[in-house]
């Protein structure tokens, strides 16, 4: 219906409206466009000139409140600030555990998701939905908040410590370890997949179940041949933004973290301002930068093949 | 469909148990902690009850200030977002014009760099445009976070209302403006309230950013609790914590049908 809807209002405006309303749409699209070309597009270039030497123009005061700035030594610049980082032994243990608990995260919140997601389309009832009502419930505390909770509830005078030393086992304090990120991680990204792969997962038609069932399909094969391959997309969404999520992130690792190695969003804000290496935390920003993005065109690729396929294109 | 037998069901609890666990113990081990004098490794029970934490925290000038500059820029932030965005989403949602996906796109890769890495970069812009340490500053850092809410969700809402039925309220003699009130922006409503309430939580929350960018001369709540986990014993953050979380229960309480109705996940997919 909605892409029947789409695509005759594409032939519309390209039949009757012409470049008018083409002109009209493209400006009222400028506002936020000229905001994230200037304080997104803009700084990141600039930041970029900047790792590499560029120390003139806009970025003259940050060179000269920075520590160990390197400037350009060629016309193009010097990679001087990039073979600091990769010679800094703790930058390759930060590389190591940003990318280790940002994959662990992203694979155990897509596999509950899509567990509760499958739970409440095939089996559904009460507990289906208290079980996803249970997973929105971090979209509704602040990060800073539950990064706290976590850390004080597996912290050494925390719930589970306590508990179970009351039934005699030594539970181990968690809080300050890698473990302890990947809690945190899993915790604040629940909600976004659980409504996003849910959504897609809600919207298999019954007609398709249904008939897999009675050709004699078990619940598994229905699951691993209907239901999760017509839900690729949206559960791509989920995976790719929570990664990006993950790898960037800062308050969670900054709370529940151990202080060496730590994950790079903490080591960027560490380099920024506590060691006034500006040209080395920018460097780090980009590596992270490059990451995100080969998992930002998966995103995209997903997106363009299911409209694709759903003839929008 | 059901199944009745043992062993799946006790699973299924065991697992329904493990995952309340998991999500409600840490929320409610801090929140009660806003209440206690003292609980120490292995007891069970707290040493005492009390309410002196919450006025220590009333009386606090600094955390004040914290919740007055959080309850002044929100706001703030949102209706600018409104302003900026919501005519590019409907643009977005309902019309065709050159650049249209590559209009979606570039917000979301401006989505996809690390955030702490983009806000050194803004830093450095910054300290350039005198803008570090100011109230702009660290409006204009939240009204980015906004951004992907405040176009995404309200265009695949204005492009889910029928043609249809402004057709056919046109047909009946209504004027343009009266179809664009009556029906588009009632129908594209719930999304619009789902991107308004995204936004107010994205701004009111927004930590790192305004940390790096308003630290030390402007505070908000989230700001502040950076130094005051450091500062003061766990029961003040607890009190705070709870304070923090009462526009997001609130607001996510109003929308929580839509949200979960699907207008946040069908926002996020580019059409």
């Amino acid at each position: 219906m909605r892409s029947l809807l789409r695509r005759t209002g594409k032939e519309g405006s390209l039949a009757n409206n012409g470049s008018g309303s083409s002109l009209f749409g493209f400006a009222l699209s400028l506002p936020p466009l000229l905001l994230v070309l200037g304080f997104v597009g803009i700084p990141i270039l600039i930041g970029f000139t900047f790792s590499l030497g560029f120390t003139k123009g806009p970025n003259r005061v940050i060179a000269i409140i920075g520590q160990q700035i390197h400037p350009k030594t060629h016309w193009w610049g010097t990679f001087a600030a990039y073979s600091d980082v990769f010679h800094d032994s703790r930058f390759v243990g930060d590389l190591v555990l940003t990318l280790a608990v940002t994959a662990i995260s992203t694979v155990l919140v897509i596999v509950i998701a899509l567990a509760i997601a499958l739970h409440q389309r095939l089996v559904g009832g009460r507990t289906a939905s208290v079980l996803a009502t249970l997973s929105i419930v971090p979209l509704f505390v602040p990060v800073v908040i539950s990064a706290w909770a976590i850390h004080t509830f597996y912290g050494g005078d925390g719930f589970m410590r306590s508990f179970f030393a009351n039934i005699g086992i030594n539970f181990p304090t968690l809080t300050s370890t890698s473990t302890a990120i990947v809690i945190g991680s899993v915790w604040t990204s629940l909600p976004f997949s659980i409504l996003m792969i849910s959504s897609g997962v809600q919207a298999v038609p019954d007609a398709l179940i249904e008939s897999a069932k009675d050709c004699g399909a078990s619940t598994l094969k229905v699951i691993s041949t209907v239901v999760v391959p017509l839900a690729q997309t949206p559960i791509i969404i989920a995976g790719s933004f929570t990664a990006i999520g993950i790898m960037g992130s800062f308050t969670i690792p900054l709370f529940l973290g151990p202080n060496q190695p730590t994950m790079l969003g903490v080591e960027i804000s560490n380099f920024f301002g506590s060691y006034n290496r500006p040209q080395q935390s920018l460097v780090m920003a980009f590596i992270v930068f490059l990451a995100a993005s080969g998992i930002a065109v998966l995103y995209i690729w997903s997106n363009v093949k299911s409209a694709k396929e759903n003839g929008r294109i | 469909m059901r199944r009745y037998f043992n062993p799946s069901k006790v699973a299924l609890n065991l697992s329904v148990f493990l995952l309340a666990l998991f999500i409600l113990g840490p929320i409610l081990w801090l929140g009660v902690h806003a209440f206690v004098t003292d609980w120490k490794y292995p007891h069970l029970y707290p040493s005492g009850l009390t309410l002196n934490w919450w006025s220590k925290v009333f009386l606090d000038s600094a955390l004040k200030t914290a919740i007055r500059n959080s309850l002044i820029i929100s706001p703030i932030v949102v209706v600018l977002s409104m302003v900026i965005c919501l005519p590019a989403a409907y643009a977005a949602g309902r019309m065709n014009y050159w650049g249209r996906k590559t209009f979606m796109i570039t917000l979301f890769s401006a989505n996809s760099f690390p955030k702490i890495g983009l806000f050194a970069a803004i830093a450095t812009l910054y300290y350039t445009l005198n803008l570090m340490g100011t109230f702009l500053g660290v409006v204009i850092i939240q009204l980015l976070g906004t951004i992907i809410y405040m176009t995404w969700i309200p265009a695949a809402a204005f492009a889910s209302v029928p043609r249809y039925l402004e057709e056919a309220a046109r047909d009946a003699g209504a004027s343009k403006f009266t179809v664009f009130r009556t029906i588009t922006l009632r129908m594209a409503m719930p999304g619009i309230l789902v991107a308004i309430v995204m936004s107010f939580l994205a701004s009111f929350d927004e930590a790192q950013g305004s940390y790096l960018v308003g630290a030390p001369t402007i505070y908000t709540m989230p700001t502040e609790m950076y130094s005051l986990v450091q500062n003061y014993p766990i029961q003040v953050a607890a009190v705070f914590s709870i304070l923090l979380a009462i526009p997001s229960v609130l607001l996510l309480g109003l929308a929580r049908k839509h949200i979960m109705g699907g207008q946040l996940a069908e926002g996020f997919q580019i059409k």
